[in-house]
């Protein structure tokens, strides 16, 4: 059979068992991909608006990836339609309630490693200078920290506890 | 499981990114401008907290046009659907006077029975006449007439067990039989893709709920096997009883159940099973008797069969068959038979007119006419729609076929697109089914002629070409291969 045009390059995806809905999107295909392409490519981004250097936009993309994961991930806690099931996650950060509850998944390990690398490279291609540094350093920490299996369901100095 | 190429994984997961950053930016925007607005309702809890009704307010009023339309005629295989405007981007909708004339394949009218039937119709409207609208009572008072015990043998009959009740409305059946059936200090294993009505009846029943894996026997003898060795949680006291949920033809996916092996693993592990056949009793099966008759299952190895009478039957309400003994205790203490009205008499005597006619007891023989062309046009239009080159989900015999979307852009493009071209479908989103991957789904009727296929089918092959969802590279066409034989 003669190849018209490129075959696309085809993935499976089984329906996981996750029943909640806010998080089994995780388990597709494609997601580790996107997330890494999105990143590069707001890097490109403020690259090519701002000019800087490329030290200086990966220290831009790190702390905008700081702000926006600690919000979604760490902060906001519940579902966008609890109504559905019923507020049983309401009191749970989407971080915890990834993976069923389950500490140090693949998914998990997977997204601990990547402010740890953004760290890297922006400290690296910054020359470990201040103030940068010291931003850097507070963003992946707080981070990874945040991601630590003994944080499960912690709220320091209650912070964040519910309403 | 799907097949789907990685770009679009890719492009659908990105999509789905971009909208939520724009709600989040909205909603961002909207807390300012709400600040200064004056607020009267000062000391009042709000009725939702900002993120529980995000998915509603940003995702899904945007194309809402495309769900809820309203129809102005019976759900025949054509119908007339009202058109409707809107002046502020979706997030109102006007109806409007007019109507269009569309082909329908987003009705469950699986035998066609849904529009006036030459038997069904007159006896329905005779008993409106005897019976009138509505018994006004529950059952347990003054509200079983005769039609209610004519159809609860009947449906036994039909189904093959001892004994059968009745509901008003199918989603209850399922909802308020489960907290019926096991309590506290059960186990329910419920199949990963079960409809909301189960999901919902397993939460309200206070039992333990574990999911296994869509349609894999093995993985439920897992599930069974971890569970019977761990007992009850924190006590590992032994299950007071064990529930194993599954449904006959899975409505979002069109896929048969495995119902031989799973009935095999839960004899082994004695646990006992409840089929929901809500889409495929009278609609698959030599006779019409659903899932159990067309892959070879003796209905007694079933304990509990669950049905409802709004797919193939064109009327409304549900049933549960199972032996003389469970029937007796539903009976005695489902709330949905003791406190809700019971069905409407017109509903019932169309249930049991459709069932005479699947039977073949009216004299004729529509019932097998109506079979066999569900059979043939189903497994016709799927083999169709699968040479074009889309991804078209569920097995063989079913009448339920879903078509990939996967972006949510193609959602309203597919069912926008759909409905200009006079072919109303349904198309189906997150919550109902995975965020990943969305689907028109579409239900094939007896009622369809070959003609309606063959136009529905030109219709969504160019809506597909001009949308982007023909995944799969496409057959050629037979002519094209006889023009090449004769060239050599």
């Amino acid at each position: 059979m003669g190849r018209r045009g490129k075959q696309p390059y085809y993935v499976e995806a089984a329906p996981p068992v996750d029943v909640n809905k806010n998080t089994e999107w995780f388990m597709y295909p494609g997601v580790w991909t996107t997330y890494i392409l999105l990143l590069f490519f707001a890097w490109l981004l403020v690259l090519s608006v701002s000019g800087c250097s490329p030290g200086a936009a990966w220290t831009v993309v790190n702390l905008a990836h700081f702000a926006i994961t600690y919000h979604f991930f760490h902060w906001k806690k519940g579902t966008p339609f609890a109504a559905d099931d019923q507020g049983i996650y309401s009191r749970l950060t989407w971080w915890e309630q990834i993976d069923n509850g389950q500490q140090l998944t693949r998914n998990r390990k997977f997204l601990t490693v990547v402010p740890v690398v953004l760290y890297l490279i922006a400290s690296h291609l910054t020359d470990y200078k201040q103030p940068m540094f010291f931003l850097n350093t507070v963003a992946v920490f707080v981070l990874v920290v945040a991601k630590l299996p003994n944080m499960h369901k912690v709220r320091i100095f209650g912070i964040n506890a519910d309403i | 499981m799907v097949r789907l190429p990685y770009t679009t994984a890719l492009t659908t997961l990105f999509s789905y990114g971009l909208l939520f950053a724009f709600g989040q930016l909205r909603d961002f925007f909207r807390k300012f401008v709400d600040w200064f607005k004056a607020k009267n309702v000062k000391g009042y809890a709000p009725i939702c907290l900002g993120l529980e009704d995000f998915y509603v307010r940003r995702l899904y009023l945007r194309i809402q046009d495309c769900f809820g339309r309203p129809i102005a005629s019976a759900p025949d295989s054509w119908f007339d659907v009202v058109e409707r405007i809107s002046n502020d981007n979706n997030k109102t909708l006007q109806r409007t006077s007019h109507t269009t004339r569309c082909l329908n394949l987003g009705s469950y009218n699986y035998l066609g029975f849904a529009a006036a039937d030459e038997y069904c119709t007159p006896r329905a409207i005779e008993s409106l006449k005897k019976y009138s609208a509505s018994t006004c009572s529950v059952r347990v008072d003054g509200g079983t007439t005769k039609l209610h015990a004519e159809l609860e043998e009947l449906v036994a009959r039909f189904v093959g067990k001892p004994a059968a009740i009745l509901f008003g409305m199918g989603y209850v059946t399922n909802s308020a039989i489960i907290p019926c059936l096991i309590g506290k200090g059960g186990l329910i294993i419920s199949d990963s893709l079960n409809h909301n009505s189960i999901v919902n009846g397993a939460r309200g029943s206070g039992a333990t709920v574990r999911v296994f894996q869509h349609n894999s026997p093995a993985h439920l003898e897992e599930v069974l096997r971890e569970q019977i060795a761990g007992g009850q949680p924190r006590t590992h006291r032994p299950w007071k009883k064990i529930i194993v949920i599954v449904e006959g033809i899975y409505s979002m996916e069109g896929e048969l159940c495995k119902l031989p092996e799973i009935i095999a693993v839960c004899k082994k592990y004695k646990a006992y099973t409840y089929l929901d056949e809500a889409h495929s009793i009278g609609a698959v099966g030599q006779s019409g008797r659903g899932v159990c008759e067309l892959l070879g299952v003796d209905p007694a190895d079933v304990d509990i069969m669950m049905g409802t009478f709004t797919k193939s039957f064109g009327s409304c309400g549900g049933y549960i068959a199972a032996s003389k003994d469970i029937i007796q205790h539903l009976k005695h203490t489902c709330p949905a038979h003791l406190y809700a009205t019971s069905m409407s008499p017109p509903a019932v005597q169309q249930v049991i007119s459709a069932i005479k006619v699947i039977l073949g007891e009216d004299g004729s023989n529509r019932g097998a006419q109506k079979l066999a062309r569900i059979r043939e046009n189903s497994n016709f239009f799927r083999s169709e729609l699968k040479k074009m080159g889309f991804e078209v989900l569920g097995d063989n015999d079913s009448p339920v076929m879903p078509i990939m979307l996967y972006n949510p852009a193609k959602i309203p493009a597919f069912s926008r697109e759909c409905l200009r071209q006079k072919v109303a479908v349904v198309t189906v989103a997150f919550p109902a089914t995975p965020l990943l991957l969305a689907r028109a789904r579409i239900c094939i009727s007896a009622s369809h002629t070959k003609e309606d296929l063959v136009t529905a089918l030109d219709v969504i092959s160019r809506v597909g070409d001009l949308v982007g969802i023909k995944y799969f590279p496409a057959e050629p066409p037979k002519i094209a291969e006889v023009g090449h034989n004769k060239l050599e």
